[in-house]
């Protein structure tokens, strides 16, 4: 046996070696690339900048004469056209809604065949891709300058984000629950019955709701290319340049979003509130 | 022992009265909102059997885009993606400091809170192509103002969401910091941003996403991009010309989307 000799060793042998610090350059250089990027797009705006100081004061000159004194002549066709937009969000929401949860349990993982999972969320990619107001545009052919077509397209475009929406909560639920029915011989359509409906429709309800809210904005939006609704009758005034009456309806525009918002928020929070005691809440 | 004291089975409770007012009350709305005496919608079925055939024309027109036009849309789709991220870099800086002053743990003052959140609540109620219509009245034709409609409407998105994700965060950091006295300046600088950074980097992905799509249409009130050149096709009916454009923003959105995605998974 060979016996090392031990050897004294000095104090900077024995420590523990400092790990060097972190390299900070690739942060810094991809910071600095960031930021030239959007030097450069700001740059190559066709915007002359040096004009921005000017601009709040120009802003502010639009404010007062839209605020001001805004003109509530026009006040009582200003409620019936934001009854129309709401006429149309909650149509198109019941419309999209109603197709989109059942495909959306199709698309979902473990539901439906592979293909036609597939097939399913590539639709709903192209859909969320096309903004509604080209749906719109398309269908203005069909049914004319009519809320109905603002309904249709509402409908239409909201299938993409709610599809999405409506397989991400089925795939969020425990699959305790199908593996049961499934062991016990259910088809597909008992599965989506016994197991995933009860666990994934608080969710559900909740995001049908949030669908409407979302078409109260969009409605306002369809109403500039023609739909229908408030958002018709704003354009129309911005276009006369009627300052006060553009003011009056910015003011309704925010007071019946805000009013709606509300209203449907407190009920999404009783629904997830009540499914939250039940144990089935989803934790977001 | 008598009977009476035996457990009885409950009986099972029955929210019949409850469930039939809520069936109700949707089904009444729904009549009303398709009520046109009322200013509702008109339910006109038969235009549809009637005019199906136009949009089905239609359709089938855009399934044939015109790739011979790519040349005149390159600049466009350019100006539409700079005003994305012109729109969207504005609104993230600024949507810091508005984000912490909205928070209820890194802003104690009620007073300042509820002013910032009512104003942002205000800024998120005004519809997008709103901003974007009643902007072009005021500054003009241009990019300008569909920097200054994405730059409004993403704060309203960041700043409501991050700082409801602080609110709902758990705050044992920063009650260490108000403990070992710091100042709420002090807290916010050491405890909460170096939380809220990768909520932060999330949502200002977020709206880069929307920003690409919104921009896409922003142009049909006037606001540059892509959007312009779309709304001029239209109006001569060239919808091969209108279908490569569509195709060219679903591909944008899409790779920006995977990339954004890919992003993301890095900052988790």
């Amino acid at each position: 046996m060979t016996v090392t000799t031990a050897e004294p060793r000095t104090l900077a042998e024995t420590a523990l070696p400092v790990p060097p610090r972190p390299s900070r350059l690739w942060p810094t250089l991809i910071a600095t690339a960031v930021g030239v990027i959007i030097l450069a797009s700001g740059a190559g705006l066709q915007i002359s900048w040096a004009e921005l100081p000017t601009l709040p004061a120009k802003v502010a000159e639009y404010l007062r004469l839209m605020f001001a004194a805004p003109n509530w002549e026009k006040l009582p066709r200003a409620l019936e056209e934001t009854w129309r937009s709401i006429s149309m969000a909650w149509i198109g929401a019941i419309l999209c809604v109603v197709i989109s949860i059942p495909l959306g349990i199709l698309a979902a993982n473990g539901v439906g065949p592979r293909w036609l999972r597939t097939i399913l969320r590539g639709m709903f990619a192209v859909i969320r891709a096309v903004p509604e107001v080209i749906i719109a545009l398309v269908l203005l052919t069909v049914t004319g300058l009519t809320p109905l077509t603002g309904a249709l397209a509402l409908g239409i475009a909201g299938i993409g984000t709610q599809g999405k929406w409506v397989y991400e909560t089925i795939e969020s639920t425990r699959s305790g629950a199908t593996e049961a029915v499934r062991a016990a011989g259910g088809t597909t359509a008992q599965v989506a019955r016994w197991a995933l409906w009860p666990a994934a429709a608080p969710s559900l309800m909740s995001f049908a709701l949030y669908r409407f809210e979302i078409n109260i904005r969009t409605s306002a939006v369809l109403g500039l290319v023609g739909a229908g609704g408030i958002g018709s009758m704003l354009s129309n005034y911005t276009n006369f340049r009627e300052w006060d009456t553009v003011g009056m309806l910015l003011i309704v525009v925010v007071a019946a979003t805000m009013l709606m918002d509300a209203i449907s928020g407190a009920i999404r929070r009783r629904i997830m509130e009540g499914a939250r005691s039940r144990g089935l809440g989803r934790n977001s | 022992m008598s009977t009476a004291s035996t457990l009885a089975v409950p009986v099972r409770p029955t929210h019949r009265a409850r469930t039939a007012a809520i069936v109700a009350a949707f089904a009444a709305f729904t009549v009303a909102t398709c009520l046109p005496a009322i200013g509702g919608i008109e339910l006109d079925l038969a235009a549809l059997v009637r005019n199906w055939q136009n949009g089905v024309d239609k359709l089938l027109q855009l399934l044939q885009p015109n790739f011979a036009f790519f040349p005149r849309t390159v600049a466009p789709m350019l100006e539409t993606l700079q005003m994305a991220l012109v729109g969207a870099a504005g609104a993230a800086a600024v949507s810091v400091p508005l984000t912490l002053w909205a928070a209820k743990v890194t802003n104690q003052n009620a007073i300042g809170r509820s002013i910032v959140r009512t104003a942002v609540n205000v800024v998120r109620a005004v519809p997008d192509l709103v901003y974007a219509t009643v902007l072009v009245a005021m500054v003009g034709v241009g990019a300008l103002p569909g920097v200054l409609t994405l730059f409004l409407f993403n704060i309203g998105i960041i700043v409501k969401l991050v700082s409801e994700a602080i609110d709902s965060a758990d705050h044992g950091y920063m009650e260490a910091g108000r403990a070992a006295g710091g100042t709420q300046l002090q807290i916010n600088r050491v405890t909460a941003l170096p939380q809220t950074w990768p909520l932060f980097a999330n949502q200002w992905l977020y709206v880069l996403e929307l920003n690409v799509r919104i921009s896409a249409i922003l142009g049909l009130v006037g606001a540059g991009g892509i959007g312009r050149i779309l709304d001029e096709r239209r109006a001569f009916y060239a919808y091969d010309d209108v279908s490569l454009i569509i195709l060219e923003i679903l591909v944008v959105v899409i790779v920006i989307e995977v990339f954004s995605n890919m992003l993301r998974r890095r900052l988790a």
